[in-house]
This record gives C-alpha cells, structure tokens and sequence, in this order.
C-alpha cells in the first residue's frame, strides 16, 4: 500500500482542519495509507473533529516526524502552506523525502499567497496547488479534488 | 556529550535572540549580514542535534574568535528567529563539516 504524509501548519487558518480530515478521506479512497504529522494544537482539532478515528487514523507529532524522517519513507508528501514557516517546513520535508510533493498553497492576501507560491517554486520541483482562501474551504476542496483525481489517472 | 540545540535553548540563558517571529527570508538576511563567515547547509541537515528548517541553502553564521555560531530556529506558529549561541571549537567544526560543498 502507497503511503502519504499529510504535513500540516500552524492550525490558525480555520479552513486547515477540515481539509486534512477531507484530504485523508479521499487519499484513504484511493489506496494510501495516510498519516498526519501536525503540532500539538493542530492534532487536537484533528481529534475533536475525528473523535472516534473514523478518518486520520495515524498522526504523529511533527517535531517528532522531522527527527525520524527518512529519504522514500512516503510516497506521497501532501503539505498545507499558509504561513511563511509552513512553508519553510515543505521544503525542509520535501528535500528529506526526496518524494512526490504537492504543496497546498492559501492565504486571504495575495501577496502573501503568491510568496508562499514563490518561495516553494524556488526551492522544489513540487507541484503547487493553490487558491486564495482562508475561512472557505470550497475552493480548495475542489482543488484537492482535481488533483486528487490527477493520482488516479 | 554532543550539544542539543533544542536543550540549550530550553535550560539555559546563554544566547541572544537576534530577531524573532520574523520570515525565513528575512532571517536568512540577518544572519549574513551579522556573522563574519557564513556556511550554508542543506535544509533538514542535523546540526547541534536537530534538523535545520528553511529554504536552502540555509546559511549559518560563525564567529570563529568568539567562539559563536548564529542559526535559523523555525516553530510552525512562530516563525523564524535568528539565535547567536557559544559553542566549542569541536562542535562548530562539525558545522563547519556539514556545509555545502561548491
């Protein structure tokens, strides 16, 4: 089985919990076994909106994740980037990987948006999936549907 | 003992924070224009115990006659903050051995 890794920032933007619960469910649809690698405030949010497991089954603190992380351990690296550490951790995991990266890229101002864009360009091969977003969900959603599709073709 | 970053940074005061809650980026300005002699390293290298965060190349700065090194600390809700700390000749050697080759 395929596995992914679902990295996720500071849990500020209120559009990130339920997109990794959504992410994990279509990634889980397609075949991968998903883990989570957040911080400690963001994994209880995971936990409060998946209270029984249901959805993200496997988490793992991301401090942790990054002390133990090893070239080809995933197959997939799926990272959330709204701030400009986010983003900074990407490229710290995606380099350590050496994998297939998708960047999910939002912010409510578009100059920030287009330098976390640009800042991940810069420095990976990954591809980028992005919209400018925070409180909504759907327009990443269904960016995350497309591209989640894009796997299985 | 090999030096731990993240345990000095917690149990002692024996650092001085040059900026903080800043971007990567900017950061990475700081620490080249502070430091005398730069390194640069891969992002997730290990140094002084725990994986370097950034956008490489990641630059850290040594102070080779005082004896200190200056390095990016990024937290996902707080951003980067550039810390200067004393180190051993060994350990910033050991940095030194981490850098980039041209």
């Amino acid at each position: 089985m395929k596995k992914a890794l679902i990295l996720l920032g500071c849990p500020e933007a209120p559009s990130q919990t339920p997109l990794a619960v959504y992410t994990t469910y279509k990634l889980k649809e397609i075949g991968y076994d998903v883990t989570v690698a957040s911080t400690p405030s963001a994994m209880k949010l995971l936990e409060v909106s998946d209270p029984e497991g249901v959805y993200v089954t496997s988490k793992v603190d991301i401090e942790s994740c990054l002390e133990n992380l090893k070239e080809n351990e995933y197959d997939l690296l799926f990272g959330f980037v709204h701030k400009d550490a986010a983003a900074a951790y990407f490229v710290t995991f995606y380099h350590i990987l050496n994998t297939k990266s998708v960047a999910l890229v939002f912010e409510k101002d578009i100059d920030l948006l287009e330098k976390f864009i640009k800042d991940v360009q810069e420095s990976t091969d990954s591809e980028i999936v992005s919209a400018r977003a925070y409180h909504n969900p759907t327009p990443l959603r269904v960016k995350i549907d497309r591209y989640i599709k894009s796997l299985e073709d | 003992m090999s030096f731990c970053l993240e345990q000095h940074l917690q149990q002692s005061e024996d650092y001085k924070i040059l900026i903080k809650n800043t971007g990567f980026k900017e950061a990475k300005k700081v620490i080249e224009k502070h430091s005398p002699n730069k390194v640069y390293v891969k992002a997730g290298e290990k140094i002084l115990g725990a994986r370097i965060i950034g956008i490489p190349p990641i630059p850290i700065g040594i102070n080779d006659s005082e004896s200190k090194v200056t390095l990016p600390y990024t937290k996902p809700c707080h951003g980067t903050a550039v810390v200067e700390l004393p180190l051993e000749k060994d350990e910033i050697d050991k940095i030194k051995s981490s850098a980039i080759k041209d």
